[in-house]
């Protein structure tokens, strides 16, 4: 359960040419069990912005608050999916999902009931034995949403986890993770570079400008769930969304 | 299919080395040198040191044990010095730029180079584990800082967004990561250390270890007993590095499938 306020978040890269301003001036507030999802151009400084909100970089300036206080991975639990590939090739699918678990040194036959009960709502019954290299990119996300949410995180942070995906996937991918959402209320911040993405997924979408990046609007998406997508106030959403983001490339 | 490949590389391997002993003997007799053993005298040789053992009554495989031993110690040695060092510089660019300038020469001198300051500073076992110890250090500590360096970052943040501590970071993320080089580095150390343990016996005092066995019979001027020991380490060794192949093949299925 959580609340995640954003102020006035900066940072500042040192790189041999000078300084680059990633990320000028966010603020946000999120809260508790909502999903909101944060849609910006390529490069536009997303990815740093996550890291921040989970206590892997530090701000040049500004602060994140979680309940009030400041990200910190051992105080709160993050749920964290990566665009990249993240599990541990060495480890088979349950030992993959155990390993947040394994950091709480909780009971191991609790740890393996944990590990069970999110195997099977990710869909992953009978590959519990199986390896990385020999599961698809949609199980691999699969995976480890399922290690995400085992810690029974906070908040999740979603960074582009899907982009990776071919499109019959990822819609599939996009349901699955409305129906998990729904059952489990947790806090979600979703960010993508696919306006439909965020659409389909987010109660608010937050538009970010290009680098530097800045909160352009925050739009509260107000169509129940589950969306169509050929709805006229779906597509109407979406074209608002992408007018916005044309006039910050152009 | 596969049991096919199997049978045809095996026939070409035995042609081949039908080949190479006939030619081995047709060389012995258009010289007709009379030093020069034929692949026959190496074979009763071959018993008869195995047997009956050399002119002190030492048995092949005593000498062979012996040279295990060392390299065994050596091996252990360089393993254990080597891997903590190689994640340290691995992860720490201050402790590589602290350590490189004393490493990187230090790593172009032979382990054979380093033999007579060996003799004149130790004695007994200790010179041969050094050899081995110079021999398996690099090769194992440059595998490991590589395979440190190649650990995925999104692996390590990931370990950090739950919370995991430097100390598991390194255990459960950097170690496994590495380990394959690791291995590697190891195998190849194994190797090099292998071939100066040998260089190494030569030079020692002790009569034993295959090394000993070669320069005892070249001075009696017994080539059949010097040839015996020279095949003798190439297939010690060969066996070595099988095992070692094994052992990454085992350990690192999830590697070789992703490769493959």
């Amino acid at each position: 359960m959580a609340r995640i306020e954003v102020e006035d978040l900066r940072k500042t890269f040192a790189t041999e040419t000078g300084t680059i301003d990633v990320v000028d001036g966010v603020s946000l507030s999120v809260g508790d069990g909502n999903f909101l999802c944060i849609v910006g151009p390529s490069g536009s400084g997303k990815t740093t912005l996550l890291r921040m909100l989970c206590g892997l970089l530090q701000p040049t300036a500004g602060r994140v608050l979680i309940n009030g206080e400041p990200p910190d991975p051992r105080k709160q639990k993050f749920g964290v999916i990566f665009q990249e590939e993240s599990l541990l090739p060495w480890r088979n699918v349950v030992n993959n999902v155990k390993y947040g678990l394994e950091l709480n040194r909780a009971p191991q036959a609790s740890v393996d009931e944990i590990a069970r009960r999110y195997i099977s709502l990710v869909g992953l019954e009978g590959f519990e034995r199986y390896y990385p290299h020999q599961l698809s990119g949609g199980m691999k996300k699969r995976v480890a949403i399922a290690r995400a949410l085992a810690v029974d995180p906070d908040i999740i942070l979603m960074d582009e986890p899907f982009a990776d995906l071919d499109a019959q996937t990822r819609s599939l991918m996009q349901k699955e993770l409305l129906s998990i959402w729904s059952k489990l209320k947790k806090t979600v911040i979703f960010i993508t570079h696919n306006v439909e993405e965020a659409v389909f997924l987010g109660g608010d979408v937050a538009i970010l400008t290009k680098r530097p990046a800045r909160i352009k609007e925050v739009l509260h998406i107000d169509l129940p769930y589950p969306r169509s997508r050929l709805s006229q106030p779906f597509i109407s959403y979406r074209e608002r969304i992408l007018g916005s983001l044309q006039q910050e490339l152009s | 299919m596969a049991y096919r490949t199997l049978v045809r590389d095996t026939l070409i391997a035995s042609a081949s080395i039908a080949v190479f002993i006939t030619s081995w003997w047709a060389v012995v007799r258009m010289t007709a040198n009379p030093f020069l053993p034929d692949p026959y005298q190496v074979l009763i040789a071959f018993f008869r040191i195995s047997t009956v053992g050399d002119i002190d009554g030492y048995t092949l495989g005593w000498h062979a044990m012996n040279s295990l031993y060392r390299i065994l110690l050596g091996f252990i040695a360089g393993g254990i010095t080597a891997i903590p060092l190689g994640i340290l510089m691995g992860i720490r660019p201050f402790a590589r730029s602290a350590t490189s300038p004393i490493v990187e020469p230090l790593r172009f001198i032979p382990p054979i180079a380093w033999i007579p300051l060996s003799i004149i500073l130790l004695s007994g076992l200790s010179r041969y584990v050094f050899i081995i110890w110079i021999g398996v250090f690099f090769p194992v500590l440059l595998n490991s800082i590589a395979g440190v360096r190649r650990t995925s970052v999104t692996l390590v943040n990931m370990a950090k967004t739950f919370g995991s501590s430097s100390s598991e970071v390194i255990r459960k993320i950097i170690f496994p990561s590495a380990l394959p080089e690791i291995m590697t580095g190891l195998r190849v150390g194994l190797g090099v250390g292998w071939m100066s343990i040998v260089a190494a016996e030569m030079i020692g005092g002790e009569p034993v270890g295959l090394g000993r066995l070669i320069l005892k019979y070249a001075d009696l001027l017994q080539l059949d007993v010097v040839v015996m020991g020279m095949i003798t380490i190439g297939i010690v060794g060969l066996a070595m590095n099988y095992f070692i192949l094994l052992l990454e093949k085992r350990l690192f299925r999830w590697r070789t499938a992703v490769s493959a």
